[in-house]
């Protein structure tokens, strides 16, 4: 099996939207975020100057109020599960994996069985490795056999090509490393008919494979999100572990070893994949592949920006100031562009560690989407211990930490001889601004998110979404919506959505995206009107809420 | 520049700001008024043994205990402490003890003057690796550079898995100072960053014919001092 597999290496699960193409790894990003790079503004795509010009492509409007037009009334999520999705086929197909398994391993038919086995059969860990989990992780593994692992609304696992466990984000890699072998059959299965698993739809759940040779990545998912979006995030967690790895490692260590325990490599990083898997279940930045700025007022954001670019140093490539995952300012090596993926992987590495709170952080980090063969090595600091302003140096050299050191010290030199650090600490202070502002009465919460520069704004969430559950609701009727605007055999420009609790509206152009949240007794008329007045209203605060003038070194 | 500078990389660069102060050259002129001398300490060893929960205690007083948070890449903190009355800065790079980082904590080796290994006593795994450490440390670290072994975790000796005369051994046999301590009770955490101070800042302001700073005495007559009988 393994050796089949190894036969077709290099061949990619042909999944255009997402994968990025063989050669990703080679080259610069394609898409960087233009905005930061070429000076362009947030609302740009509606070209800046010509207000009325804001809705040049909106046929939208028309779109909007005649129902006829098949995409603009959707049902909710809740309505389509409930209808009976070709059950004939399905259970034919779960049928066909099961006798697939077993004739492939010889283990067991259904998932729970498998995971008995496994528990029974787990393979003597040597105390060495017990030791590694438990002291290198920190966390309590959980017991595979139990309910409580089975109800986890999604279960991520990566493998090797070879079948060995790499990473689980519930339970001990041991105690499902033939679990893992099954899934590695199911691909090679398919591989060898020269075709490619994608995904298993079965009892409200679904299965989603990722192959990104030599490592598999697969979601078992009880959430509404859409293959395509569960495959995103698994690309995302492939990112994780290059960033940590970078491609070149990765492939050598596989090809020198096929069988590699890659989880070696990787011990202590756990918590980062972990913090990412959860940070993408609530927070939208991942679902827009865009990021969050800071909400600030223009004047005091140029001083910051300037301050950055003036601590400058041969070696730096980015310098970005952020508090919690927002933006606060990007200073950037001419003609060197970050792209958001590489941006969030960086925010969600500061989020994922208490440990950067204290002292100045030295670290090798692959950015994936700027060039997966390398490290670049990051500084990472808080600027102040009480003050969430996280500053993070990226360099080309490694031998560098004092000269970047000094750079941090000359930028808060700077941001003190400018008088910003008062503005910025009030600022920290409401990181987020209520949708109240706005004035629309029946709007809950907004997304929109500008294209051309990769940046988006949204306010905080508030009642009725207090709760955890309620937010995660939210983020998912944002999914959902966001998943039938880029469904890749059918987009949709506009989707008006009425639920029992909220309705939704979403409107995409070439431009920006936007998603909107308001009262379930507002009326389709007044969520047009609504649209209007939000989108006057984001125009007037577009200084606060974007970075209209990235700056470069 | 400095002796047994590390193979790898490019030559050490002057760093604005402190580079001047960061050589041992500092301590030629003992009449005027200095500086306080600049001392580089880096903390070794497997991960998970407690460096950053050492340093933390050494730095705050306080154990950080709960969930184990991995270092990232390396961590550079300030501590100033006084020596007999003159005040020394101590520079301390706080290592991750995976493998994914050893590249970044090699090319911070030649800097250090004084390095402290740790293994965890609960771990017999730990402890092996020392020798392998050992053997890094002599492949990229300073000729002179001071080295301390310390057993950490001695607070948890019912799960005690080497035993204090394994770790004074093996002391012995590179010739380095050794003790057990407890990141968490704080024993001899104190003791160590400060027996290194002294050796380093007595090393910096050394006129030829001063007797050389007993680091071995030293940490002994502390360690009777204090009622603990850890050491070789």
């Amino acid at each position: 099996m393994a050796a089949d597999v190894h036969k077709k290496k290099g061949w990619e699960v042909p999944n255009g939207s997402l994968a990025p193409g063989n050669g990703q790894h080679a080259e610069r990003s394609e898409s960087p975020t233009p905005g930061l790079a070429q000076g362009t503004e947030p609302g740009k795509g509606q070209s800046a100057g010509q207000e009325g010009a804001m809705f040049v492509h909106t046929r939208s409007y028309e779109d909007l109020t005649s129902p006829e037009d098949g995409g603009a009334v959707v049902r909710s999520p809740e309505e389509r599960r409930g209808e009976p999705a070709e059950p004939t086929s399905m259970e034919q197909i779960s049928k066909d994996f099961s006798e697939l398994s077993t004739q492939l391993t010889g283990m067991a038919l259904d998932l729970e069985e498998e995971m008995r086995q496994s528990q029974e059969g787990k393979l003597e860990p040597s105390p060495q490795a017990t030791r590694h989990d438990s002291v290198l992780s920190g966390k309590e593994e959980e017991d595979v056999t139990m309910d409580t692992w089975r109800m986890h609304r999604k279960h991520v696992f990566v493998l090797s090509e070879a079948g060995k466990p790499v990473y689980s984000r519930y339970g001990s890699e041991e105690a499902l490393s033939s679990t893992m072998g099954v899934m590695m059959a199911l691909v090679s299965f398919l591989e060898a008919e020269k075709n490619a698993i994608r995904s298993i739809h079965a009892d409200g759940y679904k299965v989603v494979f990722v192959r990104k040779s030599p490592l598999v990545l697969v979601a078992v998912a009880r959430t509404r999100q859409s293959e395509q979006e569960i495959a995103h995030e698994l690309l995302y967690i492939y990112y994780q572990i290059l960033s940590l790895l970078t491609w070149t490692q990765l492939n050598h260590i596989f090809q020198q070893k096929q069988n590699y325990d890659l989880r070696r490599l990787l011990a202590g990083s756990e918590r980062i994949t972990d913090n990412l898997l959860d940070l993408m279940a609530h927070d939208p930045s991942f679902l827009m592949g865009a990021v969050r700025c800071l909400p600030l007022a223009a004047s005091v954001r140029d001083a910051v920006s300037t301050s950055l670019q003036q601590a400058k140093a041969k070696s730096l490539v980015f310098s970005i100031l952020l508090s919690g995952n927002q933006l606060v300012s990007l200073v950037r090596k001419k003609d060197q562009f970050l792209h958001p993926i590489d941006l969030h992987l960086l925010f969600n590495l500061i989020s994922s560690s208490s440990s950067f709170r204290e002292g100045e952080a030295w670290t090798p980090i692959c950015l994936p989407k700027f060039n997966s063969s390398g490290f670049f090595h990051a500084h990472i600091s808080y600027l102040e211990q009480e003050m969430d302003l996280c500053l993070l140096l990226v360099s080309t050299d490694r031998e560098d930490f004092f000269t970047v050191s000094d750079c941090k010290r000359r930028f808060q030199e700077r941001l003190r001889r400018r008088g910003v650090h008062h503005a910025l600490q009030e600022a920290l202070r409401t990181p987020f601004y209520s949708v109240a502002q706005v004035g629309i009465p029946d709007l809950r919460h907004f997304i929109y998110k500008s294209k051309s520069s990769g940046l988006f704004t949204s306010p905080e969430i508030e009642a009725p979404y207090v709760r955890e559950e309620e937010k995660e609701r939210l983020l998912g009727l944002y999914q959902y919506l966001h998943s039938r605007a880029h469904n890749s055999s059918r987009p949709l420009k506009n989707i008006y959505f009425t639920g029992p609790r909220e309705n939704l509206l979403a409107w995409v152009t070439s431009a920006f995206e936007l998603y909107i949240c308001y009262s379930p007794l507002g009326t389709k008329a007044g969520a047009i009107s609504a649209v209007n007045k939000l989108m006057k209203w984001i125009r007037k605060e577009e200084d606060r809420l974007f970075i209209l003038t990235p700056q470069t070194y | 520049m400095r002796c047994g500078a590390a193979p790898l990389g490019p030559p050490q660069k002057d760093v604005p700001g402190d580079g001047g102060t960061r050589g041992r050259g500092s301590g030629a002129a003992p009449l005027t008024p200095l500086p306080a001398p600049v001392l580089q300490v880096m903390l070794l060893g497997d991960s998970g043994v407690g460096k950053t929960c050492f340093l933390l205690q050494f730095k705050d007083g306080a154990f950080l205990s709960g969930t184990f948070i991995a270092t990232v890449g390396i961590d550079f903190r300030n501590k100033v402490v006084a020596v007999d009355g003159v005040k020394v800065k101590l520079q301390i790079w706080d290592t991750a003890g995976q493998e994914r980082f050893r590249s970044v904590t090699h090319a911070y080796y030649r800097d250090a003057q004084a390095l402290l290994l740790l293994y965890d006593i609960t771990s017999k795994m730990s402890f092996d690796n020392i020798r392998a450490w050992l053997t890094e440390i002599h492949e990229y670290a300073q000729k002179d550079v001071v080295i301390m072994l310390l057993g950490n975790k001695a607070d948890v000796s019912s799960e005690r898995m080497v035993r204090t005369e394994d770790g004074a051994s093996l002391a012995r046999e590179y010739g380095v100072p050794f003790m057990e301590t407890s990141a968490k009770t704080g024993m001899n955490v104190e003791l160590a960053f400060l027996a290194i101070a002294r050796e380093l800042k007595q090393r910096a302001v050394q006129l030829p014919d001063e007797p050389r700073f007993q680091i071995h005495d030293y940490i002994e007559a502390q360690q009777k001092r204090s009622g603990c009988c850890a050491f070789i």
